[in-house]
């Protein structure tokens, strides 16, 4: 039935004889289906090297962006400020602009000029622990999540007050992003209540998480879109008017200028940026951050915390998770600190530290051993101490700057000559450290 | 064992504003099952972009169309004493079997990528975070990855249809059936009865003669007219092209395919999360278990043979795709191709009913649809 006509190939020279052959292979007669098969294989592998070598293209990432869109030169030896030199930004005026949006633009040149030194003690927001009107941000009572029979998230009772910075502290392994997931229904809870903006999830999950913005573990996106591209897409799945916030989300992290490159060519710290622009597509008032200052240098780290305190004062309630310490302390409001699966502490950061009673005064005077015996002797203080640096007074919980006066005055009285007294605050590390000690030695 | 600090402080909120100027409505559900058209649109751009996917579906669909038809045009042109015109049957026949073979796998291929990317990439967590539900993701999926097979493979099957119309030799005025008698072409049914009546001995010799009675067909013998003006009609497909219509269902029924094929991969990627292992599982469905159990008759196993979608559609196959009773040895013929990696054509087994071959497709394609919705709904994200 098939007569095809492919007689006289013979007469076609070389190359095209060839092909003349695979012509009649391909649509050859009843009876040629190896043949189509070996065809039909042939296609499968290069289409398959088609594709590996254009996902391999796709995969190189540009080495040496420095996560602010800008190239940079291979790295040099490590100066005074980092590898290659931090980038350099500059606070800029607080724009007026759409409300949804409105903080500020975060840019290349956005950050003071070689400002990489660690920011100055940011006055803490009062934090309140009394149940707000609308709700709390987030709100968790007995939540537990198990994988076999680690206990993952062991009977969790978290409350975030709404409209300030919220760490979310513990050690790598404690459950925190188990946490956040369960809290965004990405994995189901085994048990407990937990809701998000005063509104109950998994019941009204679509409701609640659609003023919540996050990033879990870190910031995934196709890396064979733009970065603009994604956005769109997670946009599209939001609604309403996500689409209109792209622009104006990739002008506040500072990605305008790269938003229409590929993610692929993204460094960490462009991705992260990203992920906080995906996190405002929703206008959030709730923004649950797992671990924002992964891979940002000194700058990014500096821009991050800068863009989440402006976040906050925009009235937004941001839960930051990390075992960074210091940006916590920097950061943030209130803590948790969660151990084992479990919240072991939370409250507002001052709170939490002068409650620890983690007060101290250093003192610089002519004769440190007897300072000690008399303040020990006094009873004035919880102990005294020669170290190295002198004389260091442990005050007790709770106590009041008037000890310190007292102790000069008695020190004074016996004849000792006082050079200096410097008092000196427990750092939420020294507490976090004393805390999970203890819990060490009574597990 | 939690702690909360007293509160001697005041609300946080006192000194700021509850709600900034300007904040959107809080929304009130997000959480349609049905998919937006932005979030097709989003999800079509997002495997459109993929450049080797795009080159798969451009090399596998398109391109063996474009080389047959090319080839054989030229060498009509410069040798028209050798090569008879490109648009024959049998090269209308033999590219339409390609296709839906090549567009099986490629639609696997797509469908497999599209239930995976998302998993792989990292992004469903994120889309899972927007609040919008997990079914509508999974079904926006369906309409964007169809909406890159269905224009390639009607970019393809068009341009074999006007090849084969356009560049086809003069079309007989006969076919020629057993011991070589022609019978006219394009006859109905009522038009074959009544040129067997008219030619009672040459009907004898073209349909067997303890098939036809005098001038009638035998009473009480095992084929009446309808089997053999089905002959006939096999006959006359093998060597006249194809009528619009026949080549209406003809896409129609590669259309089926392709959207069977990215069905089950969309389905499996879903409930695998791995696209190699769902392609692999496919391609092997398609080249190596299904040719087998459409033309081998496993004993004690007919009934499990005829679950494999691949046989069902072998069974729904046009007739001008799968001439039967051309002289092959199974009930069905041989058909094009061969047993293994080959072109599939008729059925080398009984035949199931019709019921039951619908009953295989819409089974394949709800249940691996449900498998892989149920999949996305409940994956830890």
């Amino acid at each position: 039935m098939n007569t095809i006509g492919t007689r006289g190939i013979s007469h076609v020279p070389g190359p095209a004889r060839w092909v003349a052959t695979s012509a009649k292979i391909v649509a050859g007669p009843a009876g040629g289906g190896i043949h189509l098969g070996v065809i039909l294989l042939a296609l499968i592998v290069v289409g398959g090297l088609v594709y590996g070598v254009t996902r391999t293209r796709r995969g190189r990432v540009n080495q040496h962006d420095d996560g602010w869109g800008r190239e940079q030169a291979p790295p040099s030896p490590p100066g005074p400020a980092g590898p290659g030199g931090p980038p350099r930004s500059a606070e800029l005026p607080r724009r007026d602009g759409p409300a949804v949006l409105a903080g500020s633009p975060v840019t290349p040149d956005a950050a003071p000029n070689g400002d990489t030194s660690p920011a100055p003690p940011r006055p803490s927001r009062a934090v309140s622990f009394d149940r707000p009107t609308g709700g709390w941000a987030v709100e968790a009572h007995g939540l537990t999540k198990r994988f076999g029979s680690n206990v993952a998230v062991n009977g969790v009772d978290l409350l975030v007050p709404r409209g300030c910075a919220f760490g979310y502290l513990g050690p790598n392994g404690a459950g925190k992003t188990t946490l956040i997931r369960t809290l965004l229904g990405l994995t189901r809870a085994d048990g407990g209540t937990m809701a998000l903006l005063g509104i109950a999830v998994p019941a009204e999950r679509s409701r609640a998480l659609a003023r919540v913005g996050a990033i879990v573990d870190e910031p995934r996106f196709h890396p064979h879109l733009t970065g603009r591209d994604n956005l769109r897409l997670l946009a599209a799945a939001r609604g309403g008017d996500a689409a209109k916030r792209i622009a104006p989300s990739l002008e506040r992290v500072g990605l305008a200028a790269r938003a229409d490159d590929k993610v692929a060519r993204y460094s960490l710290g462009m991705r992260q940026r990203l992920g906080v622009a995906s996190c405002l597509l929703g206008d959030p008032e709730l923004l649950i951050l797992d671990e924002p200052m992964n891979g940002l240098d000194p700058a990014g780290m500096h821009q991050m915390r800068t863009m989440i305190t402006d976040l906050v004062d925009e009235g937004r309630t941001v839960v930051l998770s990390s075992h960074l310490l210091d940006e916590v302390e920097r950061t943030c409001d209130a803590v948790a600190i969660v151990d084992r699966g479990r919240v072991i502490r939370q409250g507002p950061i001052d709170e939490l530290i002068r409650g620890a009673g983690a007060l101290s005064v250093q003192v610089d005077c002519a004769d440190p051993a007897r300072a000690a015996r008399l303040i020990d002797e006094a009873g004035i203080a919880s102990g005294a101490s020669l170290t190295d640096a002198g004389l260091t007074v442990t005050l007790p919980a709770g106590s009041s700057r008037e000890l310190v006066a007292e102790i000069n005055r008695r020190l004074v009285g016996a004849g000792i000559s006082v050079y200096g007294l410097q008092e000196t605050r427990a750092s939420l590390e020294d507490w976090f450290l004393s805390v999970t000690t203890r819990l060490g030695e009574n597990p | 064992m939690t702690s909360p600090a007293s509160a001697a402080e005041p609300l946080l909120a006192e000194g700021r504003p509850a709600a900034r100027p300007g904040r959107t409505p809080f929304p009130r559900r997000l959480g349609g099952s049905l998919p937006t058209w932005d979030l097709i649109a989003t999800k079509h751009l997002e495997l459109r972009k993929r450049r080797g996917l795009l080159v798969t579906v451009l090399v596998m669909i398109i391109a063996p169309t474009v080389l047959i038809l090319g080839l054989r045009l030229a060498f009509h042109l410069f040798d028209p004493a050798h090569y008879g015109p490109a648009g024959s049957f049998s090269v209308f026949q033999s590219t339409t079997n390609l296709t839906a073979e090549f567009g099986f796998i490629v639609a696997a291929v797509v469908g497999a990528a599209a239930g995976t990317t998302d998993l792989n990439d990292g992004v469903f967590r994120y889309l899972v975070i927007t609040g919008r539900s997990r079914l509508a993701l999974y079904l926006a999926r369906i309409p964007a990855g169809l909406a890159i097979l269905i224009p390639a493979l009607a970019v393809a099957f068009t341009m074999l249809c006007l090849v084969t119309s356009y560049e086809s030799s003069p079309q007989p005025p006969s076919v020629a059936m057993n011991n070589n008698i022609s019978v006219p072409v394009n006859l109905d049914q009522g038009q074959l009865q009544a040129w067997i009546r008219e030619h009672p001995r040459q009907a004898a010799e073209a349909f067997g003669p303890d098939q036809i009675g005098p001038g009638l067909f035998r009473k009480g013998s095992g084929n009446g007219i309808a089997a053999e003006y089905s002959y006939y009609t096999a006959t006359e497909d093998a060597v006249l092209n194809p009528a619009a219509n026949e080549m209406f269902k003809i896409g129609l029924w590669l259309s089926l395919e392709v959207g069977i094929g990215f069905l089950v991969g969309l389905g499996l990627g879903s409930l695998t999360g791995q696209r190699t292992l769902s392609t692999i599982l496919l391609i092997g469905l398609e080249i190596i278990v299904t040719p087998i159990f459409a033309r081998v008759q496993i004993p004690y196993f007919l009934d499990g043979q005829r679950l494999d979608v691949g046989v069902a559609m072998d069974q729904l196959r046009p007739a001008a795709l799968a001439p039967a009773n051309l002289g092959g040895p199974g009930p069905g013929g041989p058909g094009p191709g061969g047993l293994l990696f080959g072109g599939r054509g008729a059925l080398g087994i009984p035949p199931m009913p019709t019921w039951a071959m619908i009953s295989v497709i819409v089974g394949w394609i709800v249940v691996w649809s449900v498998v892989g919705a149920w999949r996305m709904m409940t994956r830890d994200a």
